[in-house]
């Protein structure tokens, strides 16, 4: 019966059965002929069977193997003529300047037979010597292989001569020039004899506090602020220690907050968790609309005490009223020592924190001299705006400036548009003439950053592209001819005519005396007159503010990895913007964020609108210390014509709100269903109750002795108590013979910056791996910044009200509402009983008898099990050929020729599937040693120091011999703060901590 | 034999006599002795002068026609004297030469300005050697070897006496009545014996693979030793020339060997240091005779355009556009070694010779050391460190020396043996 049955497949079978025995008789029903599956008509033609092509195959791979054995041919080229500065092998240091539009730095150069490789602190240069994580990334932004290659005309390459011709023909008494801030004096006169509208505009505009110093002292800038005289620092929205270029205030903070009587105290209001906010011993969440009615009830205070009228100021929240008067009362009571910031881009705001800090006589605020890194009017520009609407603006030259990007506002569509700028970026690609812009690095220029003080930037390559220094286009469009080195060599003659050309080339600046100047409008002698100030109300519903990331400032690194790949100090995500967010708004909001199987985090996404303009899918991130209501946004992300590594990484916070305006309070929120990847390096927050960063009080540190607040684990053996390093397993090594390398970390100097992961990445050629890698945790930094949130569930409070242990520790995951913050940079702890070099199969991880654990990269065969033992997990895994992996195309810098030309020549670049770790930066040390040896004398202490080290602007690390008694890690290690990070685990480490210590009861 | 070649032995200073008298007809008085004037020569004249170019003064060829046999004697003496006595002659060629001074030669005797004379007036004469059937001999080393022809014959001889054997095993056979049996027949039966003993083919099998491992395992580990490794580089540059017969110290051309990690190329310019004035014309061949015919070397010509050196008005280009000379790099180490040469030569102060072998000796560089990793720490454990007069091994060295007492103070003593001092 059975064997009749027909089981059809579908009903296509039935309907034409002959087709269907025909298509079953095919084990492909659509043949494909060979000349298709070889997509060349020769292939088919050719003779060559299925068995000579094996055979080929065989015998081709074979000889690629023997091939492979033999050695390349390497050539060796020389000089043709060597210049006689240079040795190969042997680093020159050139000083120059940078400046990107908002930090200004002045630096060393390190190249390596005529390569820059490194960004230093020039620690001579008397102001802003010192790097920020920005500064230190920007000698890669140089080898950016998308950077504007020659002038172009309606996007066809041309001559500097043609593509000049054309701008100059599209220039008429009409057009406008528009650009960042100007502080290059040549510059200046270049665009003076230019004759054009000259509109300045910043990225951050600082354009109300600088009216108010426009009107007070007749200078367009901002009072210097000397932290060194400061006692009690109220910051009110103002990042000093952050977008300020912090790294320029954060030596003489930490000088000043070392514990101590007399001790700094900074307190800051804020609405979103800063640099400086994490760093202050008392923070307060303020809405950013309450800035100007904090600092207006601070001034009533100080008013009243100094016998001033008052103004009108609203009334403060309750939760805040307290703690502002409080911070009143303590500036009152540090009189000269009193410093009020304030970071609000609003005239009342400034008006009154000068008025304060005047009535108070606050030291460390000079209003004699007057820092010029911002410069921007917003008032030239919104005329500007309407200029444009009306059509009275044929061209518009921009000059290193994105208004396609960054000035939504300005129509571009009227006016035609000559570019200079040093890549096709937003504007460019849209610009009837584009002129490539040098890079820092390539060109000669002069500033004048604050009074005083004359820099100049040497080039320290030839430039790597036909590019010109801004100076030198500026003149060339106003038809002069005279090249930069010449322009800057006239403008040194004139301004700092007491000093050499080569000393001031060797130097990189010069500095002359600031003239004492009055300031108008002073009543009582001291008093800017404040009354009649009309302070605004605070808002009450949802506030949206922009602000600047520790690695992308204003962007001008926008197509550098390392400006994403670096963490954010606060957050500890890269690779990303987002909104910040208070829990309580995250729950009013639906906003969720959930750690995924494989570790990552993913969050909820929202629509926003500000004044009517929105975003879609803006991820959101829930952040412990946010106040309540408010919403920030950080800027200079969302590109979409920057580069590979920058295009649509973010989003573009200029959309929803411009430059000029501090905040905007028509916002709307609702989340979406969309998920958004965070790529977290951090995902336990709090401490949990153990000593990981030891923190104290002040009065602690004073009235008690280092045994109480400082306790060293013990252990109970058969001879008795014995610490930690008594007690061990191991023989010791030899460790008093020679050097014995140690370093200090202060974490109560560390403010948590970043310039150090980024100035270590860079010397020690650590590859970047972009956002989905650092998701699957394997970024590979060797130095990370652990941040720690307070919990407000701890052991003595669990104990008091009873609370049971599961209970207890659950809670003392969730960070407070409002937390105090700690910073911890770990690298390797070069641990002297190492657990890593225990566990290594193949000895490829050995101790040195200077105190430092090796690490043999062509030893390592890859078995992790020293990531796996080590306690401080700073053993980094190389997953993936890094430079050379398609999946990193977009990301690593090693994957160009270009990208390549930065890596330190002295530094092993890794293979694939062997561990990495922090050296010690033991090339430095081997080179150090070895100048040493070659001059025949002993080692000093401070010659040479580790890249962390010497990139920390507050000193935080210090490194060196501690068998030198006189080297100051020597004395460092008998201090009373430090202590070794997880000391009970007897591993040993040759790096320690110094406990902080918090300025408040 | 003898008597052809002394005949043509006569004929041949004969001619040179009769060359000498033509040369010498025009009216010099002097008798001077070019072989000895040609030694003079070189020892104070050649930076400056030669025979049939200008150098930095003018071509000698000739000069005993322009000027008198006096005005020349006072010249090569003192030529600022005879210049400050108003000499026309003298006054003219220094202008000529913008003013070039030329050294004063007063410890030179007359015979010897004349034999220096005689030299310019004879120049380089050419040797010839002369074969004896008259031809230009071509000298062929002959070196002998006779070893394979030796091998050969002794295989030859015992193939014979093997076959000589065959036979009389044979014809034993035959006289004991039995059949004769071939080589190839028996050396099959022995050969069945063999492959059918286990224990034969057991031990053979596991003699055969520990060869085999043996061999694979220290040909693998030869793999990138690079020993011995003497690439064509694009100058034929020879360090016997320079730094042994010359005896150039290695510093003066790889300056940078006691500063940096890299011991240097020489960039052209230093070259042209000497190359300025040393053009190769002078070279000699084996016979003694100019190489190149009194042109520069083709060699040296290579210095010149990477530089763009103009030889003929002995000035550089302007505008030239100079290519770099591209050297085969000999010595390669791995990436992942760090190798520093003023470690060595100025802290450690060794030779360059300890790793770099005899170099002025050879013609052409060839990698002479292994350089592995086994070749340095072999070094690192015997080598003792350089502590005299080295300040900054004070204190450790008073340290270490309690420490190992009287034991030697090696590299390896103070860490030389550490992963990470070479590996980072």
């Amino acid at each position: 019966m059975t064997e009749n049955n027909k089981y059809w497949k579908g009903i296509e079978d039935q309907s034409n059965p002959e087709l269907t025995e025909k298509l079953a008789q095919n084990e492909f029903s659509n043949e494909v002929s060979s000349a298709d599956f070889l997509g060349n008509d020769d292939a088919v033609q050719t003779e060559t069977s299925r068995r000579d092509f094996l055979k080929f195959m065989g015998f081709s791979t074979a000889a690629a193997t023997l091939a492979a054995c033999e050695a390349p041919i390497v050539e060796s080229i020389p000089y043709v003529v060597k210049p006689d500065s240079l040795t190969p092998g042997m680093p020159s240091y050139y000083a120059t300047s940078m400046f990107d539009g908002s930090d200004f730095a002045s630096v060393l150069i390190k190249t390596r037979e005529g390569r820059p490789i490194k960004v230093e602190p020039n620690g001579d240069a008397p102001f802003n010597g010192a790097t920020n994580a920005r500064a230190q990334a920007s000698v890669l932004s140089l080898y950016d292989g998308a950077r504007l290659r020659s002038p172009k005309v309606n996007g066809e390459a041309t001559s500097w001569s043609a593509a000049l011709s054309a701008a100059k023909g599209m220039i008429s008494a009409s057009s406008v020039l528009i650009s960042g801030t100007v502080l290059s004096p040549s510059a200046s006169a270049a665009i003076e004899k230019l004759g054009l509208r000259h509109v300045s505009v910043d990225a951050v505009s600082q354009s109300a506090r600088l009216d108010v110093y426009e009107s007070f002292a007749g200078k367009r800038g901002l009072p210097m602020i000397r932290l060194e005289k400061a006692q009690t620092v109220f910051a009110v929205g103002a990042d000093f220690l952050g977008d300020w270029s912090g790294q320029n205030f954060a030596a003489a903070y930490a000088s000043r907050r070392k514990p101590g009587k007399g001790m700094l105290k900074h307190i800051q209001a804020e609405a979103g968790l800063s640099i400086s906010g994490s760093n202050a011993d008392t923070r307060m969440k303020v809405r950013v609309s309450e800035y100007e009615a904090v600092l207006a009830t601070v001034y009533n205070a100080v008013a009243a005490s100094k016998g001033f009228a008052t103004v009108n100021a609203p009334k403060l929240r309750a939760d805040i009223v307290s703690s502002v008067n409080a911070a009143a009362k303590e500036l009152i009571a540090s009189g000269e020592g009193a410093l009020v910031l304030n970071g609000l881009n609003s005239k009342v705001a400034e008006r009154l924190a000068l008025a304060i800090n005047l009535a108070l006589g606050a030291k460390a605020f000079d209003t004699t001299t007057f820092v010029y890194t911002a410069k921007g009017d917003d008032k030239a520009y919104a005329q500007l705006v309407k200029d444009i609407k009306a059509g009275s603006v044929d061209t518009l030259v921009t000059l290193d400036v994105n208004p396609a990007y960054a000035l939504k506002d300005l129509n571009l569509e009227g006016v035609k548009l000559v570019s200079i700028a040093d890549r096709e970026d937003e504007s460019a690609s849209q610009a009837a003439v584009a002129l490539p812009l040098s890079h820092y690095l390539e060109s000669w220029a002069d500033y004048v950053p604050a009074d005083g003080q004359y820099t100049v930037g040497q080039p320290t390559i030839s430039p790597l592209f036909d590019s010109k220094s801004a100076v030198e286009i500026l003149n060339g469009l106003a038809g002069g001819t005279e090249s930069a080195v010449e322009l800057i060599k006239a403008s040194a003659a004139a301004m700092a005519s007491e000093k050499a050309w080569n000393a001031l080339l060797h130097d990189g600046y010069a500095q002359s005396e600031v003239a004492e100047i009055a300031m108008n409008g002073a009543m009582n002698g001291e008093m800017i007159d404040v009354s009649g100030i009309n302070v605004a109300k605070p808002s009450t519903g949802l506030e949206f503010y922009t602000y600047t990331k520790a690695g992308m400032g204003s962007g001008a690194n926008a197509n550098n990895p390392w400006t994403y790949e670096l963490p954010d100090p606060i957050t500890r995500l890269s690779w990303d913007n987002y909104l910040v967010m208070s829990a309580a708004d995250a729950v009013e909001y639906g906003v969720e964020i959930e750690a995924q199987s494989n570790g990552a985090m993913n969050g909820t996404t929202v629509n926003i609108t500000v004044d009517g303009k929105s975003l879609e899918n803006v991820p959101v991130w829930i952040q412990p210390g946010q106040t309540q209501g408010t919403i920030g946004l950080a800027i200079g992300f969302g590109r979409q014509n920057v580069g590979k590594v920058g295009n649509g990484v973010g989003v573009n916070a200029f959309e929803l709100l411009p430059s000029s305006s501090a905040l905007s309070t028509k916002v709307s929120v609702a989340a979406t269903e969309v998920e958004h990847g965070f790529a977290s390096v951090q995902l336990a927050h709090t401490m949990m109750g153990r000593k990981i960063v030891n923190e104290i009080s002040l009065p602690t540190f004073l009235t008690e002795s280092p045994e109480a607040w400082n306790e060293k684990p013990t252990f109970e053996t058969h001879k008795g108590p014995m610490s930690a390093f008594e007690a061990n397993l191991w023989d010791d090594h030899d460790h008093e013979t020679s050097h014995m390398w140690n370093m200090s970390i202060d974490l109560n100097s560390c403010t948590g910056c970043g310039a150090c992961v980024v100035a270590c990445s860079l010397e020690n050629n650590v590859p970047v791996v972009g956002k989905e890698e650092v998701r699957k945790h394997r970024d590979m930094h060797w130095l990370r910044i652990d941040r720690y949130y307070s919990s407000d569930m701890t052991k003595e409070v669990a104990e008091e009200e009873g609370v049971s242990a599961i209970e207890k520790y659950a809670k003392m995951e969730v960070p407070s509402e409002s937390p105090s913050v700690v910073f911890q940079p770990v690298m390797c702890q070069h641990c002297n009983h190492a657990p890593c070099e225990t566990v290594c199969p193949v000895g490829a991880t050995v101790h040195s008898r200077e105190g430092l654990n090796h690490m043999a990269y062509n030893r390592c065969i890859g078995t992790r099990y020293c990531a796996n033992n080590c306690p401080y997990k700073v053993r980094r895994f190389n997953w993936f050929n890094y430079k050379g992996n398609e999946q990193f195309a977009d990301v690593n810098p090693s994957q160009d020729d270009y990208g390549r030309m930065v890596l330190n020549p002295d530094v092993t670049v890794r293979a694939r599937g062997v561990i990495e770790k922090c050296s010690m930066c033991i090339q430095r040390i081997q080179i150090g040693k070895l100048e040493a040896k070659k001059d025949g004398r002993i080692l000093n202490d401070g010659e040479f120091t580790t890249a962390c080290a010497q990139a920390c602007g507050s000193n935080a690390i210090v490194f060196g011999d501690v068998n030198n008694p006189k080297s100051e890690v020597s004395h460092l290690k008998q201090e009373g703060r430090a202590y070794h990070l997880l000391e009970e685990v007897g591993t040993q480490p040759s790096v320690f901590y110094q406990t902080k210590v918090r300025n408040r009861a | 034999m003898y008597t052809t070649t002394s005949k043509l032995r006569r004929f041949a200073s004969l001619l040179s006599v009769v060359v000498f008298m033509f040369s010498a007809s025009s009216a010099q008085a002097f008798e001077g002795d070019a072989k000895n004037g040609k030694k003079l020569f070189k020892q104070n004249c050649a930076s400056c002068h030669k025979l049939d170019k200008k150098l930095v003064g003018p071509a000698l060829t000739g000069v005993t026609d322009k000027y008198s046999e006096e005005w020349l004697l006072a010249w090569i003496r003192n030529n600022a004297e005879l210049r400050a006595s108003g000499d026309e002659d003298a006054i003219a060629i220094f202008e000529e030469y913008n003013g070039s001074i030329m050294s004063s030669f007063t410890t030179l005797s007359d015979q010897d300005i004349f034999d220096i004379l005689q030299y310019t007036i004879e120049g380089d004469q050419k040797v010839v050697p002369v074969a004896a059937d008259g031809s230009a001999a071509v000298v062929v080393a002959e070196s002998k070897d006779y070893s394979k022809q030796i091998t050969i014959g002794l295989g030859l001889l015992l193939l014979v006496m093997v076959m000589l054997l065959a036979r009389m095993k044979n014809t034993l056979r035959l006289v004991n009545g039995q059949d004769p049996v071939s080589i190839l027949e028996e050396a099959g039966w022995f050969w069945g014996r063999l492959i059918n003993n286990k224990g034969f083919v057991t031990v053979a099998t596991v003699l055969v693979t520990v060869l085999f491992l043996n061999q694979a395992y220290w040909w693998m580990s030869g793999i990138g030793v690079e020993q011995k490794y003497q690439p064509e580089q694009p100058i034929a540059f020879s360090h016997a020339l320079h730094a042994g017969q010359n005896e150039i110290d290695c510093n003066y051309c790889h300056s940078s060997a006691r500063h940096s990690k890299h011991s240097g190329i020489p960039s052209a310019n230093v070259c042209m240091n000497c190359h300025m004035y040393v053009d190769g014309s002078e070279i000699t061949d084996e016979t003694g005779n100019l190489k190149y015919d009194g042109e520069g070397s083709p060699e040296i010509a290579k210095i010149y355009a990477a530089i763009g050196w103009d030889s003929e008005n002995r000035e550089y280009i302007e505008d030239y556009e100079q290519q770099p000379i591209k050297w085969i790099r000999i010595h390669n180490l791995p990436d992942l070694a760090y190798f520093n040469h003023s470690q060595h030569v100025n802290a450690g102060q060794l030779e360059c010779q300890e790793c770099h072998g005899p170099v002025e000796t050879m013609e052409e560089v060839y990698q002479y050391s292994e350089l592995t990793m086994g070749w340095c720490i072999n070094c690192h454990r015997e080598t003792e460190v350089q502590f005299e007069k080295n300040g900054y091994y004070q204190d450790f060295h008073e340290e270490l020396t309690e420490k190992y007492h009287d034991e030697k103070i090696t590299a390896e003593k103070i860490g030389g043996l550490e992963c990470g001092k070479c590996h980072y």
